[in-house]
Order: C-alpha cells, then sequence, then structure tokens
C-alpha cells in the first residue's frame, strides 16, 4: 500500500465490463516527503475521494475482484482516505 | 493502471495460440510533466498492451501492468502482462502547483 494524492479524474465510455459506474481518479503517488515519485496512476474509487486529498491505495486486486468479478483488470483501488500522517526524522 | 497514448499495433505472424487473433497495441505511457503540460502527451517507454476495446492510434488509454492485466481471459490463462481497460474521452488534471491544467479533450 502507498500514499497518493488525487489530481484529477477520467471518464471513459468504451472500457472494461467490469469498470461500467466505477469512479475512476488520477492519483499520484507520493514520496516520504510528500514529493511526486513516478507516473499518474488511474484508481477506483469507492470512497468518495475528493481532489486535493490524500489516499492509502492498496496494489491488491482481491477486494475488486470481489466486488465487480474476477475478470477485472483493475488493480488500484482506494483503500482509505487519509486523515494524518505521523512520521520521525522527516520535514 | 497508467494513462498512455496509442502509437500503434502489433501483428504476430506466429503466435503461441493463447495470443492467437488478440490485438496487440503499442503505447507509450503518460508522464506527469507531460500531462501537467499542454503540450503532447507520452513521454515514457512504450510498451504492448493486449487490447480488446479497439484504440485506435492517438486515443488515450488507461493500461494495467503485471499479473493482473490477464485477469480479463480468466480462467483462462494467457501470457499477457499489459492490458488497455479503458479509453479515455476526458482527463481532468490539476496537480497542485504552478501548473494550471485543465479539462483536457483525451487525444494527442
Amino acid at each position: 500500500m502507498f500514499l497518493a494524492r488525487i489530481d484529477g479524474t477520467v471518464t471513459a465510455t468504451v472500457k472494461h465490463e467490469t469498470l461500467a459506474g466505477l469512479r475512476l481518479l488520477i492519483g499520484q503517488r507520493l514520496e516520504a516527503d510528500g514529493a511526486p515519485s513516478g507516473d499518474p496512476l488511474v484508481l477506483v474509487d469507492t470512497l468518495g475521494a475528493r481532489h486535493g486529498s490524500t489516499v492509502m491505495v492498496t496494489t491488491d486486486n482481491e477486494s475488486l475482484r470481489k466486488a465487480v468479478g474476477n475478470t477485472t483488470p483493475a488493480r488500484l483501488l482506494v483503500a482509505g482516505i487519509v486523515d494524518q500522517v505521523f512520521q520521525e526524522g522527516t520535514r | 493502471m497508467r494513462l498512455g497514448v496509442v502509437r500503434g499495433s502489433v501483428v504476430l505472424s506466429l503466435a503461441v495460440p493463447e495470443l492467437q487473433g488478440l490485438r496487440l497495441a503499442i503505447v507509450e505511457p503518460i508522464t506527469r510533466e507531460r500531462l501537467a503540460s499542454r503540450g503532447s502527451l507520452g513521454g515514457g517507454k512504450p510498451i504492448v498492451a493486449a487490447d480488446q476495446l479497439g484504440a485506435g492510434a492517438g486515443q488515450v488509454v488507461g493500461f494495467v501492468e503485471g499479473r493482473t492485466a490477464s485477469n480479463p481471459f480468466w480462467p483462462g490463462k494467457v501470457p499477457v502482462d499489459a492490458y488497455c481497460a479503458l479509453i479515455a474521452e476526458n482527463i481532468d488534471y490539476h496537480p497542485p502547483g504552478k501548473t494550471k491544467s485543465a479539462v483536457r479533450k483525451a487525444s494527442s
């Protein structure tokens, strides 16, 4: 699991059938110091994360498979919305 | 899932049985810098991804990588590790900071 910041949304009409009706967000993975890391990611969100919020993303797709079917290729799910991060040794 | 621009396709003359008839797209991943800029999308190292959506050159797709890329063929076992899961229509991207990237039509 890792932390990401919500930077936007994606809409798509043509998509894998298991993604129908799911909210798709653009997330940016964050380093420990809050710096962005890697390319923007498309996340599945069922919690209603807002733009600018920090979320915890899981890369395990078992919960998505359970929710929308075994054939889903999607893997990145917003598993939680971050309230606070406590961290020693940075900033 | 990352975002990428479809740059072309690959046709195999000979393939393992599981891949026969499968459309393969060349996808150039979109980097953070390119998505935030108003210029052309892309910038990443192109990969080959299975495509069952019929994504054409210039279209932006969401593609998954790794083991879950073969889930659409479940319970079959297919040697696919990248798969186009969606064709993006609109991308609304507003990272914090100086860049003022607004809604963009997802074509490049």
